[in-house]
């Protein structure tokens, strides 16, 4: 979409931009709002756990109305293009390190996880990634583990008693 | 008064110069220089990743060392800045318009060595600056009360958002959005868990470390994956380090104003770095008796700027060492650091640990000393980090940032929370929102929520509390009247015209 584009009389939204994001702060507040209902405000004088949350959410609600009105009125930005090819390679990887850091452990989870990010990008080289996963992991256990006495388990499979 | 300024100072530098110290203070600042250098990763996401590393370590020897990494990244990012036109950090955005003209008319040298020798110089300044108010401001924040710290919390946040780049409006979103995330967690008083459905790893919150490592961090990578420009080499050579008589002659000027203009803006919430640059380049260039040199190679451009970037990094430190209120998002994870290692920031920093404060504060100068000497003749070496492909670094940050998410508490759950703040960070970005206000009010609102209570128990609910007290009442008078004028429509013109000068 160009600029142009957007900027055509007529169109009803006028900024796709704000008015999807006041969409999603109205969102995000309702839930805010939601998820503390079952939690006392309290009064001015002793404060409850849910006073703080419950009315930035409503501010925030605030403001998502405001950028969805605006979104009507104001001439602004064109939505922008989601590029998910980084993101999904990479979030898969974090959340399979995160399932095999403790078993079966570093030297499993490392290689794993780089690999499967590196495919994030289209510029990705088969075997450079590979061999750069090995030495990656190598280091970041030289690293964290000899040198700087970090707490990451390196091997842990059940049902042995191998544990490093 | 000035001799106890050079006592203290005394006392910091025999804290700072035992080996240990000179040791890490090196590797913070050699660490600093190399991400200033790399655009991918900055030195948010860089303290934040060596939060756990640093636990083993004394509290004075960790900051010192996180401390290196901030200042030492203004330095490093002036380099790319120059050579390949591409700023490492946003603080050297406007280096870039100058300083790559003068390398392109082969003065590549003079400009790398006219950035070092500005920020060594506001670097030295801004350490005189922070000894000489760390305890006057230190006696202001003794006096004040919850009243006063919620009116200046306030305050600051205001500052914060009309200094910040873009929007008043989206800042202040996401400074709310920020306090959202910080109520997320156990309720300070009652104990009672807030928002966490549940979940066991969510029971103690969202630690600052890793929302630093998932919005500067991961979610940087994500946008650097959709736009890669291709890896620009230096080819020119780089010419004479030393700036002639004449260069320095004409840079003088802009270095001072430079730095009293970043040390100033440093020292207000906001990002002084940031803003400092671009403030001290359009002062440059208003004053300059041809201001069409600009953008041609004019070495003022390049010697103000990176005064006052250097200068701004350093006195942010300032506001939360003194009153314990970060002013922008690298001091946000500051806080994050030295909560960890069980200090409050705040006026007590200076009244129980007088050797920590100073000591502080003396590395700084000899950080910027070291930064002066390594620098300069490793520049060639620092270029050549930018030919490791992006295929492959981008790969390193994700797996740095998992290894220490994962060190902060061995909870693997922190990592889930880690990809939930990228994807939320990628898309603030697809919004054109800010992750740096966000962080600020993440640290603020924690702080206001506490002394908010406090205030309110102390005046049995009397919200009228807060414009009765005398002190409260003026610093809420400030953040109003700052709140009209950024609004009035002259001022808001020249504060959007001063931040699009370098996005051409």
């Amino acid at each position: 979409m160009t600029e142009s584009d957007s900027r055509r009389p007529g169109r009803i939204i006028r900024s796709p931009q704000n008015f999807v994001a006041g969409l999603a702060l109205i969102a995000i507040a309702l839930f805010a709002i939601w998820a503390v209902s079952d939690l006392s405000q309290g009064s001015l004088r002793i404060i409850g756990p849910a006073m703080m949350p419950r009315w930035i959410a409503i501010f925030i609600g605030v403001a998502g109305l405001m950028f969805l009105v605006g979104g009507f009125i104001f001439d602004g930005a064109p939505l922008d293009r989601w590029h998910l090819r980084g993101p999904f390679f990479i979030c898969t990887g974090m959340i399979l390190f995160a399932l095999t850091i403790k078993t079966p452990g570093f030297l499993i989870a490392g290689p794993l996880t780089i690999i499967l990010v590196g495919y994030g990008t289209t510029e990705v080289r088969k075997f450079e990634l590979i061999a750069f996963a090995a030495g990656m992991t190598a280091f970041c256990i030289v690293l964290f583990v000899t040198i700087l006495d970090q707490p990451i388990p390196v091997l842990n499979i059940p049902g042995t008693h191998i544990r490093f | 008064m000035m001799f106890d300024l050079f006592q203290n100072l005394g006392l910091g530098l025999t804290v700072a110069v035992s080996l240990h110290n000179l040791a890490l203070c090196f590797a913070g600042c050699l660490l600093g220089t190399l991400v200033g250098v790399l655009p991918g990763i900055g030195p948010i996401a860089t303290i934040a990743i060596l939060l756990p590393v640093t636990f083993g370590l004394e509290p004075v020897s960790a900051l010192i060392m996180l401390a290196g990494i901030y200042y030492g990244a203004q330095y490093g990012s002036s380099t790319t800045a120059i050579l390949l036109s591409i700023p490492g950090e946003t603080s050297s955005v406007v280096t870039v318009l100058d300083g790559h003209q003068m390398a392109r008319q082969g003065r590549a040298g003079v400009a790398l060595g006219i950035a070092a020798i500005g920020s060594f110089f506001a670097g030295t300044v801004s350490t005189l600056v922070i000894a000489a108010l760390g305890e006057p401001l230190t006696r202001l924040a003794l006096v004040f009360g919850p009243a006063e710290y919620f009116s200046l919390l306030v305050m600051g946040l205001i500052f914060a958002v009309v200094l910040a780049r873009g929007s008043i409006f989206k800042a202040v979103t996401m400074i709310l959005v920020g306090i959202l995330l910080s109520t997320i967690g156990p309720d300070l008083t009652t104990g009672q868990l807030r928002m966490t459905f549940g979940i066991p790893w969510m029971a103690d919150g969202i630690e600052i470390a890793v929302l630093g490592m998932g919005m500067f961090g991961i979610a940087e990578v994500f946008r650097n994956l959709e736009a890669r420009t291709r890896g620009d080499v230096f080819h020119g050579h780089i010419g004479r380090l030393l700036p002639s008589r004449e260069d320095l002659a004409q840079s003088a000027m802009p270095i001072l104003r430079g730095t009293a203009v970043g040390a100033a803006l440093g020292i207000l919430p906001g990002n002084g770095a940031v803003l400092g640059s671009f403030a001290s380049y359009t002062i440059e260039k208003k004053l300059a008796a041809d201001p069409s040199r600009f953008g041609r190679g004019a070495i003022e451009g390049v010697a103000g700027p990176e005064s006052a970037n250097n200068a701004g990094a350093q006195t942010s430190f300032i506001p939360l060492l003194t009153l314990g209120i970060p002013p922008n998002a690298v001091m946000a994870i500051m806080v994050g650091a030295m909560t960890l290692h069980g200090i409050v920031p705040g006026p007590t920093v200076l009244t129980r640990t007088p050797e920590l404060f100073w000591g502080l504060v003396a590395s700084m100068w000899i950080g910027n000393l070291m930064l002066l000497i390594i620098n300069l003749p490793l520049v060639g070496l620092w270029v050549k980090f930018l030919r490791v492909p992006y295929r492959l670094m981008f790969v390193g940050i994700v797996i740095f940032c998992c290894i220490a998410v994962y060190s902060i508490n061995r909870e693997p759950g922190d990592i889930i929370v880690l990809t939930a703040l990228a994807v939320f960070g990628y898309a603030l970005s697809k919004f054109g929102f800010e992750p740096a206000p966000m962080t600020l009010g993440f640290v603020l609102g924690r702080m206001m929520e506490e002394n908010l209570r406090q205030a309110l128990i102390i005046s049995q609910g009397r919200f009228m509390t807060f414009v009765e007290r005398p002190l409260s009442a003026c610093l809420l008078a400030v953040a109003a009247v700052l709140l009209v004028i950024a609004f009035l429509p002259a001022i808001k013109a020249s504060r959007e015209k001063a931040f699009v000068e370098s996005d051409k």
